[in-house]
């Protein structure tokens, strides 16, 4: 932990001003090291040390694990420093570059209270400049990736568990940071529907709003991807995965889980609208094959499970029925708009293993029919 | 694979979407996008699923589906009476109740306007009918502005050939074609912001054909009456717009062609004289505009000249028209009329110009009409190539009624009484009857053709109004030299006012050709009654007549001598003090006269005492009923008064 006097100054300089007021110096500073025209390995190295010890109270003087962590009044004024500091960076690669350090991969599990608490506040005052950051932040690390999930998993906590009824802010946000909606929708698909897990539907609140959100805006699915995010110089951007394969599978397994159906219903056409709406462009980008794939695994587990084996067994289920259409009618569309990358074979050899259905029979007869025709599989 | 022999495959999917309709609209919706997804070429399907968003009232939706059936099918039949649908649901847009036209009307705002310039050329090209062709075009142009310049002219040559070759009677300008062409495409085309290729031979036609369309509307409203005023002025309004945009796209003089900015006839006037004086010095000016502007004036002015004959009237009172005729003067009388200097002034030389007279202040405006009209009438006759031109105009134009009237108002206000008698002896209309023959009675007895006055007199006495009866006329006769006119309103009274004064004059003018006619004179006092004491005058010199003969002798007194003054009179002259003059007016008792004794002399007396009695009984009777017989029944003996 040592260095050249002027980072040893720069430290003392810091020392001498009480936590968390040093955190505002120390963002300053940080700023100033990671948005420099030239940046070495040297002044990252310093930013890191910096964050660590004078913005998340990590790490004591000596360099030595602090024990134990800020208090919930000391977090509560880092956030608004952070808050206030980030929010008036008028440069938005720069407040995505240093959004992008402070929470970085490797940071990122110890920091994820304080940022989940940054992004509620956004989302609630609102902030667009913020959630912007916190959209480059998702897709960098990847919108479906544990972090995002988690994210997204504290802030449906945040307004759909503790303030169900400030539905207002939620229902505003797909207008404020659409492209922020979209990373978020793309995680909190992520977070239900997944067998055994203990909340397995999501809150209705939630659910609702969601609906809402896609249904008034058919382009907001696609709208992380576009949008170019702002990043720091020789950073490689990160494709957006959309919500669409994720919030599908939902409307698909839904019926089978006997989950209210109408709310699914609206939600599910939103979303057969929204694909509608993808702009064709080759190779397309919107859809990768393998989470409509997933979808496929989830039915056959769902119907190999020894508790539903009836409901196989019958083969007439609505429900199971009402699944397959929707997924039947899913791809009908999705590939009639050509918004579906990957290898298609797959998917049409994982259909054929769940149970008959009339529209799928269809759909699949008219893949095969027009393979090598006019529909572009990449 | 299942084989589903039973059921299409389409169908199945286009019948799981009807069936979640009612169940859940979303779910329809989601059935819908697939079936139109797998079968985008399949019109069926296509097609159902408009009818499906169309039966469900999405607006939005459906305007989608129509608009990828219009660009996919244009050719189906089935899609054609779809479209017919929606642009006969455009035509009927401001009075559409009916659910489905209305949202057909919806629909068609959501069509972009490209699929919406489409479906109105493409329907417009599709029609065999030429009238629905040209209904459609127009319907185009008025949505999409910028169509007008490129379609436009084109919709004029249609609808002009249509005119030409597809109506059985081509000759009457009130037809759908004209009507299309004149009101709804020339307003297009006359918006400023269009810039328009037409040639000036197309747009003096075009002129030619809006002016003759309302003319003749004017014409045909007339006959409805006057109910319409407003939009009589609106008609004015339009073929003024016309003109301006016409005159515009000629570049005519821009004071001839405005009528709207402070506009009076009067500055029009001024300015149509001066363009006059500037085309005399400089015979290059385009006097096309001259041809157009001067008439469209001149009918405007004839117009309200027509109009303002038949006053405005209180509600349930009977309309009362009035007449120009030719009126009386008494030089005797004090020239009461202020002199009408501003129109000598204006150029006016002929001295000889006669006074015109109204029967009300209020009614001021026909003898100002009538002189706006003189002025126009007599520029346009002042050049034969302007006569010409405006007769070959008027040819096409529905406005004879007006412009024959005033023709013989023109002769008779220039004293040109055998050209004014020429043209109201063609008159044949029986509308028109009673002021033919009030206005030639007028003009004989001017002419001092005192005999052949009679003939009309009792022809228009024929023709006089049940329903109006009206009053007395106080401005028949004026005081003073020069001629006299009046606009004479066609009631019972007056008519007959004015019939029994030419009469009166006729007979007294009459009377020189004669030694002592006892006739006459009785026919006078008859006469002067119904305007008592108007006509008062007459008598004292028709007294002293009398005294100079010592006798007189009028059979048809005691029929209609029921004046108590006049009998006064003649009952002085009977007595000592009078002169005793001798009076034959009993009936019979001349004769008896002859063959009594000195004795019965007295019972003479006695009688005709009795006989003046009797008429001064009578002198509440209604001098008008009183005079109409007289006339019916006396004509020959009238005649003999004036031969």
């Amino acid at each position: 932990m040592s260095g050249s006097s002027s980072e040893v100054n720069l430290k003392q300089t810091l020392r001498k001003l009480e936590y968390p007021l040093c955190a505002q110096e120390a963002l300053k500073k940080i700023a100033e090291l990671l948005c420099a025209r030239v940046t070495n390995i040297k002044s990252m190295d310093l930013s890191l040390d910096l964050m660590a010890e004078f913005i998340f109270y990590e790490l004591d003087r000596r360099g030595n694990k602090r024990c134990p962590a800020m208090s919930s009044l000391v977090e509560l004024q880092l956030l608004q420093i952070l808050y206030e500091f980030l929010n008036n960076i008028p440069n938005e690669a720069s407040r995505n570059t240093l959004f992008l350090n402070l929470f970085s991969p490797i940071t990122v599990n110890n920091r994820l209270g304080v940022l989940s608490k940054l992004v509620s506040l956004a989302i609630g005052i609102p902030s667009r400049s913020i959630l912007i950051a916190a959209s480059t932040w998702m897709q960098q690390l990847g919108n479906t990736s544990p972090s995002s999930c988690k994210l997204a998993e504290a802030l449906v906590f945040d307004y759909a568990h503790l303030t169900p009824n400030t539905d207002d802010k939620l229902k505003n946000l797909s207008e404020v940071a659409p492209e922020f909606t979209a990373n978020f929708l793309t995680a909190i698909a992520e977070n239900y529907f997944i067998p055994n897990k203990e909340s397995m539907l999501p809150p209705d609140v939630l659910l609702k709003c969601i609906s809402d959100w896609v249904t008034d805006n058919s382009k907001l699915c696609i709208s992380a991807q576009q949008r170019q995010a702002l990043l720091p110089p020789g950073a490689i951007a990160m494709e957006a995965t959309t919500p669409i394969a994720g919030l599908l599978r939902w409307c698909v397994l839904a019926p089978l889980y006997q989950h209210e159906q109408q709310i699914y219903s609206k939600l599910y056409l939103a979303l057969l609208n929204s694909i509608m709406e993808i702009p064709r462009v080759n190779p397309p980008r919107a859809i990768n094959v393998q989470h409509l794939t997933v979808i496929i695994q989830q039915l056959l587990q769902y119907l190999q499970d020894p508790k539903n084996k009836e409901l196989l067994a019958s083969g007439t289920n609505a429900m199971l029925q009402l699944a397959l259409d929707r997924f039947g009618q899913a791809i009908q569309v999705a590939l009639s708009v050509n918004a579906v990358y990957g290898h298609l074979d797959e998917l049409f050899n994982g259909l054929n293993h769940l149970p008959n259905n009339r529209l799928l029979n269809i759909v699949i007869k008219r893949y095969n029919d027009s393979k090598g025709g006019p529909i572009l599989i990449v | 694979m299942e084989v589903h022999l039973e059921q299409l495959d389409e169908d199945y999917v286009i019948q799981r979407a009807k069936e979640s309709l009612k169940i859940d609209p979303y779910a329809a919706k989601a059935w819908m996008l697939t079936a139109k997804s797998l079968y985008p070429n399949n019109f069926r399907v296509q097609f159902d699923a408009y009818l499906i968003e169309k039966a469900a009232g999405n607006v939005k939706e459906a305007a989608k589906c129509f608009s990828d059936l219009i660009s996919k099918f244009p050719q189906v039949t089935e899609l054609w009476k779809e479209i017919e649908k929606v642009t006969a649901a455009l035509r009927s847009e401001t009075d559409s109740e009916e659910p489905e036209n209305h949202f057909l009307c919806e629909m068609f705002k959501h069509i972009s306007s490209e699929v919406q310039h489409k479906l109105l050329l493409f329907t417009a090209d599709h029609c065999d009918d030429t009238m629905e062709h040209c209904r459609l075009l127009l319907l185009l142009l008025q949505r999409f502005p910028t169509a007008i310049s490129s379609y436009g002219p084109r919709l004029v040559d249609t609808l002009m050939s249509a005119e030409k070759y597809g109506l059985d009677d081509n000759n009457c300008p009130i037809n759908p074609y004209r009507k299309l062409l004149v009101c709804e495409l020339l307003p297009l085309l006359a918006k400023k912001e269009i810039k328009l290729e037409l040639t000036s031979k197309l747009l003096l036609k075009l002129l030619n054909k809006a002016l003759e369309y309302y003319l003749c509307s004017l014409g045909k409203s007339n006959l409805t009456l006057q109910d319409k005023e407003s939009s009589i002025e609106t008609i004015w309004n339009k073929l003024f717009s016309v003109l301006e945009f016409i005159g515009r796209q000629l570049n005519w003089e821009s004071q001839l062609i405005n009528f709207t900015i402070n506009w009076s006839k009067e500055t029009y006037w001024q300015k149509l004289i001066s363009y006059t004086q500037l085309k005399q010095r400089n015979v290059l000016y385009d006097d096309k505009q001259l041809l157009f502007c001067l008439p469209v004036f001149f009918l405007h002015c004839l117009y309200e000249y027509a109009n303002s004959l038949v006053p405005e009237h209180c509600p349930g009172q009977i309309l009362t028209p009035h007449y120009l005729v030719e009126a009386f003067i008494d030089p005797s009388l004090p020239n009461s009329l202020p002199e009408p200097k501003c129109k000598k002034r204006k150029g006016e030389t002929d001295s000889t110009n006669p006074y015109i007279t109204v029967e009300k202040q209020e009614f001021k405006s026909m003898q100002t009409n009538f002189l706006m009209c003189v002025n126009c009438w007599d520029l346009i006759t002042s050049s034969e190539t302007l006569h010409r031109e405006f007769m070959k105009i008027h040819l096409h134009l529905n406005v004879d009624s007006w412009l024959s009237l005033f023709v013989v108002d023109h002769a008779l206000y220039k004293g040109r009484y055998d050209e004014a008698i020429a043209c109201l002896q063609k008159i044949t209309d029986s509308n028109l009857l009673l002021q033919k023959y009030l206005r030639l009675a007028g003009i004989f007895y001017v002419k001092k053709n005192y005999s052949t006055c009679l003939e009309p007199i009792l022809l228009a006495l024929n023709l006089l109004p049940t329903n109006n009866f009206g009053n007395l006329s106080n401005n028949l006769v004026i005081g003073g030299n020069q001629r006299h006119l009046h606009f004479l309103p066609i009631t019972r009274m007056a008519i007959l006012q004015y019939l029994v004064k030419i009469l009166l004059r006729c007979v007294k003018e009459n009377m020189v050709k004669h030694d002592y006619s006892e006739l006459s004179i009785g026919h006078i006092f008859v006469l002067v009654q119904l305007d008592w004491p108007q006509e008062e005058d007459f008598v004292p010199s028709l007294l002293e007549e009398i005294k100079k003969h010592r006798s007189f002798q009028y059979h048809l007194f005691h029929n209609y001598i029921i004046n108590v003054d006049i009998m006064e009179e003649l009952m002085y002259l009977w007595t000592p003090e009078g002169g005793q003059i001798n009076l034959e007016i009993v009936p019979n008792l001349g004769s008896q006269r002859r063959i009594s004794t000195r004795g019965a002399d007295k019972g003479a007396k006695e009688e005709l005492r009795q006989a003046i009695r009797r008429q001064v009984a009578r002198s509440n009777e209604k001098l008008d009923e009183l005079l109409v017989n007289f006339l019916q029944n006396e004509r020959p003996l009238i005649l003999q008064s004036l031969v």
